[in-house]
Parts: C-alpha cells; sequence; structure tokens
C-alpha cells in the first residue's frame, strides 16, 4: 500500500539568481529527508527524464491499486485519461474530479474536497500539463502542494509510511505546480527517481541539495528564510549603489567587505577634520563670528543674543556648502596657505 | 532677508543644513568657553575630543531620533561624558555606569558571518540589530556620513582662512 502522493517536479519558473541558499532541514515528519530531496533532484537531470517517463508510463496501470481511498481511487481512474490531454481540457477534468470528490461522503470527503480544490487552483495556475506531457521529461523540480493535501494523504492512505511520501509533501506545501493529481505517478517516478538518486548522491550531494532548496520553500521557516535573504540581498544593491565603485561587484562577502572599507574611509576622514576642527578652533575661529553671517540661511533667535563683534564677512558666499564655497575659496584668501597651516596644525596636533 | 537666504538654499532643511548649523554653533560655544590657544599636547587632545563630540553629537542630533545608530551615537556620546564626569567624582562607580553601557541585547552577534561582525562594530548601534537592520542603518549612516565629511570640509576651510 503505498501512498498515491505526489512528487511531481515540474518547472515552475526560472531558477532564482545565483540564491543558494544554506540547506535547512526540513523534515517534518518524513524520514528520508534526504533521499526524497534527491529524487527531486533528479528529476532535473535531462537524463533520468525518459528513464522516469517510462517507468511511469508502464506503471500507470498499478495506479488503481494504489488508493484505498475511493476517491482516489476515482482520480486515480480518470488520471491515465489526462495523460496526452491538453491543458484545458484538463482543467474541465479537474473540475469534475474535485466535483466527485465532493460528492463522496465520509471521513476523506474533506480531504477529497480538498485535494480536488487543490488540483484545480494548480491547474489553474500552473501553466504546465500534468499529466502525460509533464511526465515527458518536466520532472524538474518538486512541486508543493498544500499542507491539506498531506492532511488528506495521512486521513486517506494511512499506511505505507512510504520514506519519500512524508519528505516529499512537506517540501510541497507552499509551491504549487502542474502535476498536481500526479499522486501515483509521481510516486512510482520518485522510487525510480531514487534508486537513481542512490547511485548519484555521493557526487552531487551539495549541489543537489542547493538545486532542491532553490526552488521551494519547504516549511514556514525556510519561506521566512528566503524572504528574509531576499530582502538582505535587496539592501545589498541599494548599498552597492551608495558605494562608489561597486557596480561590478556581485557577491554577499566581497561587498561587504567594500562597504566596510568605505564606511572606515569616511570615519577615518571625520577623524581628521575634528583634529583639523580642533586647530581651526584655536587658530582661526574668531570668537566674534556669528554663524548667522555664514550661514545666512539661518536665522534662529540664537544668533542674536551673541555678544562680540561681528566681522563683516562680505566676501562670503550666501551659502556655505559644497561647490560654491569651494569656489570661492580658490578665488578668495589664500587656500593654499590655509591648507599648509592645516598640514603643519595635524602634524602638531596629533 | 533671512527667508530669502533660506529659500535660496537648495535644500533648507536637509542633513547638510542641519548638520552645519549644529556644528557651527557647537565650534562657537567650544571658542568662547576655551581661554586663548593652549599649546600642551593634553589640551590639545581635550579640545579634539570636544570637537569630535561635537561633531558627532550635532551628526546624530540633526539625524533625529529615528535612526537607531543616531541614537546609539548619542548615548554613546552622553555616557562618555557622564563617565568621565563621574570619573572625577566618584572614582569606583563608573565601573557600574560602563556595565550599564554595555548591557545591549546579545543576540545578534555571534550569529553571522566575519564581516557581519566587523561591519556591526563600525556602525553605532549595530550590535542590537538584526542584519537586515543592520544593513539599513549602514545605507543611511553613509550617507550622513558622506554629508559631515562635506559639511565640516567647508567649514573648516572656512574658518581656518
Amino acid at each position: 500500500m503505498d501512498r498515491g502522493v505526489v512528487m511531481a517536479s515540474c518547472e515552475i519558473e526560472p531558477f532564482y539568481g545565483s540564491n543558494w541558499d544554506s540547506i535547512t532541514s526540513v523534515n517534518r515528519g518524513g524520514n528520508l529527508e534526504n533521499s526524497s530531496y534527491f529524487a527531486q533532484n533528479e528529476f532535473n537531470d535531462p537524463h533520468y527524464s525518459p528513464v522516469l517517463e517510462n517507468q511511469i508510463l508502464a506503471r500507470s496501470s498499478h495506479l488503481v491499486h494504489f488508493p484505498s481511498d475511493p476517491n482516489l481511487l476515482d482520480l486515480v481512474a480518470k488520471a491515465p485519461s489526462f495523460g496526452s490531454g491538453c491543458f484545458s481540457e484538463m482543467d474541465n477534468s479537474f473540475g469534475n474530479i474535485h466535483s466527485s470528490f465532493a460528492q463522496n461522503n465520509g471521513v476523506s470527503t474533506q480531504s477529497a474536497s480538498r485535494n480536488g480544490a487543490i488540483y484545480l487552483d494548480q491547474c489553474q495556475t500552473s501553466e504546465h500539463r500534468v499529466f502525460g506531457d509533464s511526465f515527458n521529461g518536466k520532472w524538474k523540480r518538486k512541486v508543493s502542494f498544500g499542507a491539506s493535501f498531506k492532511n488528506a494523504e495521512e486521513h486517506g492512505k494511512d499506511a505505507s509510511e512510504d520514506t519519500e511520501s512524508p519528505g516529499e509533501h512537506d517540501e510541497m506545501n507552499k509551491k504549487f505546480g502542474p502535476n498536481c493529481s500526479t499522486n501515483l505517478r509521481g510516486k512510482q517516478g520518485v522510487e525510480q527517481a531514487k534508486n537513481n538518486a542512490v547511485v548519484a548522491e555521493p557526487s552531487k550531494e551539495n549541489y543537489l541539495h542547493m538545486r532542491a532548496k532553490r526552488g521551494h520553500a519547504t516549511s514556514s521557516h525556510s519561506l521566512a528564510e528566503r524572504v528574509r535573504r531576499e530582502r538582505i540581498s535587496e539592501r545589498m544593491k541599494l548599498l552597492q549603489e551608495l558605494v562608489p565603485g561597486c557596480n561590478k561587484i556581485t557577491g554577499k562577502a566581497v561587498m561587504l567587505d567594500e562597504i566596510i572599507n568605505y564606511v572606515q574611509s569616511l570615519q577615518h576622514q571625520v577623524e581628521i577634520l575634528n583634529s583639523q576642527g580642533g586647530n581651526a578652533n584655536t587658530h582661526g575661529i574668531n570668537p566674534g563670528l556669528n554663524p548667522s553671517h555664514t550661514l545666512r540661511g539661518f536665522s534662529h533667535g540664537s544668533f542674536n543674543g551673541l555678544p562680540g563683534t561681528v566681522q563683516p564677512f562680505c566676501p562670503l558666499p550666501h551659502t556655505l556648502f559644497d561647490d560654491e564655497l569651494r569656489s570661492i575659496l580658490q578665488t578668495g584668501s589664500g587656500s593654499n596657505a590655509a591648507r599648509d597651516k592645516r598640514d603643519v596644525n595635524d602634524d602638531g596636533a596629533m | 532677508m533671512t527667508s530669502d537666504h533660506i529659500s535660496s538654499l537648495r535644500n533648507p532643511s536637509s542633513i547638510k543644513t542641519r548638520f552645519a548649523h549644529r556644528f557651527v554653533l557647537a565650534l562657537k560655544k567650544l571658542s568662547m568657553d576655551r581661554a586663548s590657544s593652549s599649546v600642551s599636547m593634553a589640551d590639545r587632545y581635550k579640545r579634539y575630543r570636544k570637537v569630535r563630540a561635537a561633531a558627532y553629537a550635532s551628526m546624530a542630533s540633526s539625524v533625529g531620533p529615528k535612526r537607531a545608530w543616531a541614537r546609539a551615537l548619542l548615548r554613546k556620546i552622553r555616557n562618555r561624558k557622564m563617565g568621565s564626569n563621574l570619573m572625577k567624582r566618584l572614582g569606583s562607580r563608573t565601573g557600574l555606569l560602563k556595565k550599564r553601557t554595555v548591557l545591549k541585547p546579545r543576540n545578534h552577534r555571534e550569529m553571522g558571518s566575519e564581516q557581519e561582525n566587523s561591519l556591526r562594530e563600525l556602525v553605532p548601534g549595530g550590535e542590537g540589530m538584526e542584519f537586515y537592520r543592520l544593513l539599513n542603518e549602514t545605507g543611511h549612516y553613509i550617507k550622513c556620513l558622506r554629508a559631515q565629511v562635506k559639511v565640516m570640509k567647508n567649514i573648516i576651510d572656512l574658518y581656518s582662512n
């Protein structure tokens, strides 16, 4: 008694950029979590797909035996007929299945309707064909069905807790894919894939883990993590624009290094200016300076009460900043002299 | 008159103008407090410290309380001030004060890469934040640092002529 679950993996969308997330253990209830990953990943490899396909089609006749749940039996019975159907047809048929599910009574009614609903949703949202065509080499990534599906599974098929199934279910939680009702077919496919996966496991282990993770979130934790990571990469892009000369850098580590260097250099600059300011205080600043004259634009009450003679700052610019001031300084009194004085002061002060 | 000048500025309430305003005020205060130029190293260092504190404080206060790093910076300055004041009066009590300042949430420190930790050290107040928030604060901090450098350069150029 196998469960007829899932596992169809299909290519849902292009892979995310270079989003190799670290592997998080998603094992909710499944035993062979790893193997299920490998199994899924094996689907990605086109080499395996024809093998799977053949075996799946060959085994389609066995599908009828699997589901103990009469609802699923209905589904299964109808499933092979969709083998080469086009997508729109499948939509309609899914609707039928859904209704047939709904008609049934008993414990599995709820689950059945959920199943049907899931199938409907998935079929409507997905772009690929589910059954026959999807099996033709589209065993890319695992599709995650809703959690309810998992429940239905457990209700309906209790029995043989087959190794992959729980793991696969767990993974399939959030993502929907075209291979909705591929329970049974998926199942055999998984078995095949698992066998194949075992062979390929040691060599491609890390890579396969990454591939598994990238396509789908397997639990709320990893989903949240993935969201977090995406936000972080977004921020990193913004920071890239802030830090000059970081357009070509891709990679979190290098980018972080650049940011750290830049912040350090800015802080150093502020320190240097601070020391200069200390000197300027003794040498340059006239206590009688009224900041309102230099800043011009700022009129605040506090300025007016300042004692001391106000030196006329006629040559001073209206605004204190950037280009205007620089131009004034260049044309005005001995900027070179000031710089030299500053350098001397620097040596002395620090 | 003043409103004309204010409106003639590109952005009257930008960080730069706010910071410049406060910094100039602080410098003025410092220069007025001091009697005359003292040549000793200790005095110079003290003055440097004061100017530095003035710069950071004016920067942080012009940024406003919304940014965590500004708050942390102000806190640091105040603690340092309080610490130094207390040092003069209560010799041994400052240990307590320092402990209080160090007690920040350490949850986010061990996790994360090496660079993340060094970034946390750089950005004021970066210890108690998550990485995402740290990146946010870093971005804003960089912007403000840049503005600060520009303004300070200009002011000091102006005053040392």
